[in-house]
Formats: structure tokens, C-alpha cells, sequence
């Protein structure tokens, strides 16, 4: 193949993405959709459920403050600390709950694996970007809400190439 | 005013016409890592390749932690690459606290490392482009590497550092319909890689620049034990996934993709080519995958190796193989874990192939390496 022939061949594969659809995802105002709820984890059976791996989501009913999550983050992040939750909250005997500092966590789901009573979750939630690094500091009431997340963006493949849609 | 190396590099001033030039670390044709040349006006007389700059000390982390908290940090050296970089940890871990591991498990497993395969080397890929002033071929990879992105995102709920490899088998099933959502955009992977081919590989002006450019014969990549697409480019036969089948690979018909020129064009060309086997092992792996069934053999909390023990696995990642030797003393944590990385292995042909290369040529043959500065410092 001559050269003027292999920058023409190379030029014309260039210009047919004219006609294509554009690939990228707008993003704010378009958000990706997700599987499932979040990345859960069935004791029982030992097998976790697909899911993103975003924000932790608490169940104080199901906490029991055994530390597992907490001692399950040592090698890894040392993002989970127990703290003591105010009286007028929902709370087990020993009074601790997980408090989750997002500034270290790196989202490995390893301390929802460790949590033996359906406490410990994580959510689609993914957008925490915060001003001061107490803002992501979540304690146990925060890690209560189960939040909103929007989801209308998924890949398409049609005949003039893949979209989100 | 003369310049003075720091002690340890090989290289000596020797001329007054040479002259000594740094390229990096901060270079954005290095990476995190420094390469000493010595150039003749244009051409370049020697050079010395100095790693170590994002030394993290992953092997001496491991041994404070045990074998489960130790898979977040093992995969941090590559991130693309996240799976496979785990993975020869993982059966060694496996071996080591006697876990058997379920089929169905096992061919998720292999689409997980196939999928992250191509991930890497999309990527790759694209700094590849952009290395050669080709910026179609930064931004096509770039974004055709979100079709994958988005399967290993609803696989395991993470975009790059999965954590989905446990000792036992995987962290959690796949979705439902995820065998469609592959099939499909798999496909449609496999057709975009392939026009790949008219707007670079086949492309003149990417031939004359790498064409003939950093030659590694054949007897010279075995001597220097490079692996993977560096070796394969050179016209070895030599495939892991083939010749040690780890997993169920020997169940699956995997092609070795092997060039006789072993020069720039020949190495950047091999990883495209394996994409594609990879989309082959895909389809494979999900037609003969179980259709239910366990994928995680239950842990103890804190599991123990058997006394005394010691052992080593290694798997072919997006660069090359790539090992692990644990070494265990009946312990919950791991007596010793290291790591044989393909970077560092193939950065030794760095010194013999620049020689006599125009300095025009080093991004190119540097980069054509496959050579991670991450990985090869761990």
C-alpha cells in the first residue's frame, strides 16, 4: 500500500465519526445508571451482591457495636472509627456505631463483608466531594439517610455506534 | 559547569561532545521515572533507565496484614490492571490456606482478567497515541475503554480497583443479565478496536516512526528474560495463559499472537492483537460458564496458613507474566509476599535497544516496552 493511499484510508476512517453519535456523557446533568442498590453482603451465605461500591448506608436496628467493620478496615484504610451515639438515637448496648471518614476510605467493601447482622451496606451515592475535610466525616446518623441518586444514563449500540442514553 | 551523577548509575561522562540529558521524572514522556540518556548531537550513545521514584513498599505491607486485608493494597500498583495484578496472589493464597475454588467462580475470574486485559492496554493504548503526537489515537482508546469500564463497574462496583478477587473464588455473583450486557458491548468493542488498524497500525506515517526503530532479536529478549508482548513481538511462543494454564484457561481455545521483527511497530502491535484474542476468551468463557451455582467458598473470619509452606504462582497480565511467591509460617498474616513484575523485567532491554536510536525515537520505543513505572517500583 503506497503512502498517499494509507493517509487517505487513515484521513477517511477519521472523517465516517462525523456521522457517529457522540459516546461521552454530559455529566452533571446526565448521570450513569447502576446495578442494583449498592454492593451488599449475605453472611449466611457468604457471597456479596452486585452493586456500586459508593457510600456506606447504617442500619442502627441491625448495629450491634461488635467493631467488625471496624477492625476489618485496620490493614486497609482506617477510615472506620466507633464513636458513641447521643442518647435520643436509636442505639445498641454497647452504645458505639461505625462513624466513616470518606477522605480515607477507598471503597473496598472488605468492612460490609466483615458485618455479620445485614448492618453495614453501601449505595449507588457516589458524589462526595465536600469543601473542608470534616465534611467527610459521616457519622451514624448520616450514614442512617438512604440517599437519592439519579440514574437515566445507560450505554446504547445502535448502527451509528454506541451512546449514553 | 559539569554535571555530576549521582553515585550508582552506570553511566561515565566521556566526551565533551556528549552530552548528558535527564528525561524525567516529571516528564510526561517518562512517567514516574527518570531516564538518563548520553546523546551524540542526535543520537543516542547510552542511557541508563532509573526506577524507583513511587517505591510504596507493598511487600513489606503485606506482611502486616493478613490475607484478606492485604487484596485492597496488592492491587494499587496497577490500576488499570487491577485484577491481574491480584490474581497470582490469590491462587497462591488459595494453595496456601487450602481453599478449593467454585467452577463458576473460576470463569468469572477469567472474564474479569480478560476485561481488565484490554482496559490496560486501552490505555496504554492511548498514552501510546499521544507519545507519537497522535491525538485520534489518544482519544478513541480513551473513550472506547469506557464500554469495558462500564462492565467491570456493574461486575464488581468499582471502575478501577476492583477488590473483587478473594482467596475462595470472587466477592459477589454476577448481576442479572450481565451475559447479554457482555456479549454486546464486547462486540461492539471488538468491532471499534478494529478500525484501529486504518487510522494507526496501518498507518504510514506510524510505520516510517516505528518501523525498524529499538530491534530486540530473539536471543536477546530470552537473555534479558522480558515476557509478554515484548517477547512475543520478538518471535517467542510464549503465552502463560498456554503453557501453564492457571484456572480454566486449558479449557478455553486461547491463540498466542507471536511477530518475528521485534522491533517498535512489532511490540505495539502484539497488545492489539491480544485484545482481540481477549474478546475471544470472553465469548469462550461465558458460553462454557456454569449458568448457576456458588462462587465464593466460605471463609473462616481469619484464616491461617498450614505450618511451613511456601509457594509460587504467576499469570499472564496485560504486560506479561507476573508472579507472586508467598511464603507462609502458619500465621494469620503472610511470613513474605513478592512480587515478579513484568515492568521492571522488561525495562532491562531499555539500555540495549535506545543505542544508536535517534532521540526522536525514545518515547516510542520506551513506551513500546509495555513497561508500567508503578508496577516495576511496587
Amino acid at each position: 500500500m503506497g503512502t498517499a493511499t494509507g493517509i487517505i484510508r487513515a484521513l477517511n476512517s477519521g472523517i465516517k465519526h462525523i456521522a457517529m453519535k457522540r459516546f461521552t456523557l454530559r455529566y452533571p446533568e446526565e448521570k450513569l445508571k447502576f446495578v442494583g442498590d449498592g454492593y451488599q453482603f449475605d453472611p449466611s451465605t457468604g457471597v456479596g451482591i452486585a452493586g456500586l461500591k459508593g457510600r456506606h448506608m447504617l442500619f442502627h436496628d441491625h448495629c450491634t457495636g461488635c467493631q467488625l467493620c471496624s477492625i476489618a478496615c485496620e490493614g486497609v484504610a482506617e477510615a472506620i472509627a466507633m464513636v458513641k451515639v447521643p442518647e435520643e438515637q436509636k442505639q445498641n448496648k454497647k452504645s458505639i456505631m461505625p462513624q466513616i471518614d470518606y477522605g480515607k476510605c477507598v471503597f473496598c467493601g472488605l468492612c460490609v463483608d466483615a458485618c455479620p447482622f445485614y448492618a453495614l451496606y453501601m449505595t449507588n451515592d457516589y458524589e462526595l466531594s465536600s469543601f473542608s475535610k470534616e465534611g467527610l466525616i459521616y457519622t451514624p446518623a448520616q450514614l442512617q439517610v438512604k440517599p437519592y441518586v439519579a440514574q437515566d444514563s445507560e450505554i446504547q449500540i445502535s448502527d451509528r455506534g454506541a451512546t449514553h442514553g | 559547569m559539569t554535571f555530576t551523577l549521582p553515585p550508582g548509575l552506570a553511566l561515565q561522562k566521556v566526551d565533551e561532545r556528549i552530552m548528558t540529558l535527564n528525561v524525567g521524572p516529571q516528564h510526561p514522556g517518562s512517567g514516574h521515572m527518570r531516564i538518563i540518556v548520553q546523546i551524540d548531537g542526535d543520537y543516542i550513545v547510552a542511557c541508563d533507565p532509573d526506577p524507583g521514584y513511587v517505591h510504596r513498599g507493598e511487600e513489606k505491607m503485606a506482611e502486616y496484614r493478613n490475607y484478606i486485608t492485604n487484596i485492597p493494597h496488592l492491587e494499587r500498583p496497577v490500576i488499570h490492571d487491577s485484577c491481574n495484578v491480584l490474581y497470582p496472589y490469590v491462587l497462591g493464597a488459595e494453595e496456601i490456606l487450602g481453599i478449593e475454588v467454585p467452577e463458576r467462580a473460576k470463569y468469572v475470574r477469567v472474564i474479569a482478567s480478560e476485561l481488565n486485559r484490554c482496559i490496560y492496554i486501552m490505555y496504554w493504548l492511548a498514552i501510546y497515541g499521544i507519545f507519537l503526537g497522535h491525538s485520534t489515537m489518544f482519544m478513541w482508546p480513551a473513550g472506547d475503554r469506557e464500554l469495558l469500564i462500564d462492565l467491570m463497574e456493574k461486575m464488581t462496583g468499582a471502575r478501577v480497583t476492583h477488590a473483587h478477587f478473594v482467596p475462595g473464588g470472587v466477592r459477589n455473583d454476577l448481576p442479572p443479565n450481565f451475559e447479554d450486557v457482555c456479549l454486546r458491548q464486547v462486540n461492539y468493542f471488538e468491532k471499534r478496536i478494529k478500525e484501529y488498524a486504518a487510522v494507526f497500525y496501518d498507518n504510514p506515517i506510524l510505520i516510517s516512526r516505528t518501523r525498524d526503530t529499538g530491534v530486540l532479536s530473539r536471543q536477546d529478549a530470552i537473555k534479558y528474560g522480558t515476557t509478554g508482548s515484548v517477547l512475543r513481538a520478538s518471535g517467542v511462543d510464549y503465552d502463560l495463559r498456554v503453557k501453564e494454564p492457571y484456572d480454566v484457561y486449558d479449557e478455553l481455545d486461547v491463540h498466542t499472537n507471536v511477530m518475528k521483527e521485534g522491533d517498535s511497530y512489532a511490540r505495539s502491535r502484539i497488545p492489539w492483537l491480544d485484545m482481540m484474542e481477549s474478546c475471544n476468551i470472553i465469548r469462550q468463557a461465558l458460553q462454557k460458564m456454569p449458568k448457576s451455582g456458588s462462587v465464593r467458598t466460605k471463609l473462616k473470619p481469619n484464616p491461617k496458613g498450614k505450618g511451613l509452606n511456601s509457594v509460587y504462582k504467576r499469570v499472564e497480565s496485560g504486560r506479561g507474566s507476573l508472579g507472586c511467591y508467598i511464603v507462609s509460617d502458619g500465621k494469620t498474616e503472610p511470613y513474605r509476599v513478592k512480587l515478579s513484575v513484568p515492568s521492571f523485567r522488561n525495562l532491562i532491554a531499555l539500555p540495549n535497544l535506545l543505542r544508536g536510536e535517534k532521540l526522536g525515537n525514545m518515547p516510542s520505543v520506551y513506551w513500546s516496552l509495555n513497561y508500567w513505572p508503578v508496577e516495576a517500583d511496587r
